[in-house]
């Protein structure tokens, strides 16, 4: 007999339960399908206790270190603390110590949290203007490297936020903040398998970020980042990825651009998913990230799955445009 | 006698066979409209609940799944050609992974079982 802790209230499990029974058995209104620990439709997040192996099977790895479990298959032994809300975060206030930016279109602002805050790189936040509307941005900072937050800001046409953030905040502004979240990041455990980073746009804050934090963590294989935009005068921190190019054998930049002068170092006309495929070797082998633009990831992540990634090595971070 | 489950390795075995299986069916010119513009990571979910199932293993799929899951694709034109096709691509996986012909055999069977129930009559 064990039990589990929902939110507050303690839940006695029968011998031999599953979280999901016990859940419904309760009247919890629980999402779930197969119910054979399969198709994750019961996805829960454990925020103490140990989470038995079965409930884990097939997860993928960045889901696991976060504590997600399946309900289904989940007959704890010892007691459990799950989350009754896994995606909601506290707010918390953060000061803004630098704002310039890369190019016309892209900011940069970095953030000094007031309390610890706890992320993986290439996770994303939310940034709040008042209580009502608050936008995701990806990490481009790592949290063992940095003691800031590092956001990349794309001005959007009539964006509450991002102009907001582009006109008006200035350094030693509060911004309010939300927990980080999503499963773009790196999980160490396979030092030499080879990485595949590739995003378009303000994609690149999550993979530099990844990139970044790969090689803190000793990193022996190789880690190739792409970068995609349109025009050549888009491309930013282009000369820092030299650099770190240049300061790491393991780590190496492209950029693929549709238009300009290509006459640069690092600089092509080559498609992503081509420079992708040329420097993979054995795709299967593959641990992949795609961030940014929703159409170029599906696209991405659909071609180097037919081209023999596996897909549980494929992890996507889509940036998908707020409606509001 | 071990099980049919057992006998082709179990988890491991779905989890060798889904990409393999849903690659072959992404690249089926047949049948690869139906899955335009479905989710990826949800699809290949459901792909490891199907495989799990054909190959003997512990499942909760019923009828009512079955239908209900594919009622929207019968309306697009779903028929036996799209089904016999899937069985084609689930016997070319089990042959790249070395699975004993008459245990592919069987795990067509199974999914034959379910063709009424996919298609809805």
């Amino acid at each position: 007999m064990s039990h589990i802790i929902f939110g507050e209230k303690r839940i006695e499990l029968d011998e031999g339960q599953t979280v999901l029974s016990a859940l419904l058995e309760q009247g919890y209104d629980i999402a779930n399908s197969c119910r054979a620990g399969v198709c994750q439709s019961c996805l829960m997040k454990a925020v103490e206790g140990e989470i038995p192996v079965e409930a884990q099977t097939g997860l993928k790895d960045t889901l696991k270190s976060q504590g997600y479990f399946m309900a289904c298959s989940c007959k704890p032994d010892t007691p459990l603390h799950i989350a009754t809300d896994a995606n909601e975060g506290l707010q918390s206030s953060a000061k803004v110590i630098e704002h310039t930016l890369f190019n016309k279109d892209i900011l940069c602002i970095r953030l000094k949290p007031e309390e610890n805050f706890e992320y993986n790189a290439g996770q994303f936040i939310s940034v709040w203007k008042g209580a009502k509307v608050g936008r995701s941005y990806s990490l481009a900072s790592v949290s063992e490297l940095d003691d800031y937050l590092e956001l990349h800001i794309r001005r959007i046409p009539d964006g509450v936020v991002s102009n907001w953030l582009h006109d008006e905040v200035k350094v030693g502004d509060t911004l309010q903040i939300r927990a980080a979240s999503g499963n773009c990041f790196y999980t160490p455990g396979m030092p030499e398998q080879k990485i595949l980073l590739a995003g378009t746009g303000t994609g690149l804050a999550p993979l530099i970020g990844i990139a970044r934090d790969a090689l803190k963590q000793d990193h022996t294989g190789e880690i190739h980042l792409v970068h995609g935009t349109r025009h050549v005068d888009d491309l930013y921190l282009h000369q820092t990825l030299l650099d770190m190019t240049r300061q790491n054998n393991k780590f190496n930049y492209l950029a693929s651009v549709l238009q300009g002068d290509e006459n640069q170092p690092a600089v092509s006309s080559v498609p992503i998913e081509k420079q992708l495929i040329d420097v993979a070797g054995d795709l299967k082998d593959c641990k992949i990230f795609l961030c940014g633009d929703p159409d170029m990831v599906n696209n991405l992540k659909r071609k180097l799955f037919m081209a023999g990634a596996s897909m549980n090595n494929i992890h996507t971070d889509p940036f998908i445009a707020s409606n509001a | 006698m071990s099980s049919l489950y057992e006998r082709i390795g179990g988890q491991a075995a779905v989890d060798a066979a889904v990409d393999i299986f849903y690659r072959k069916v992404l690249a089926d010119d047949r049948i690869n409209e139906f899955f335009d513009g479905v989710d990826m990571d949800q699809q290949i979910n459901k792909q490891k609940g199907f495989l799990t199932m054909v190959f003997g293993g512990p499942n909760e799929y019923t009828g009512k799944d079955m239908r209900e899951g594919h009622k929207h694709l019968v309306e697009r034109g779903l028929n036996d050609s799209h089904v016999d096709a899937v069985i084609e691509n689930l016997g070319a996986t089990l042959q790249e992974l070395g699975v004993a012909a008459e245990d592919i055999q069987a795990i067509a069977d199974i999914a034959n079982s379910v063709r009424d129930d996919v298609l809805n009559r």
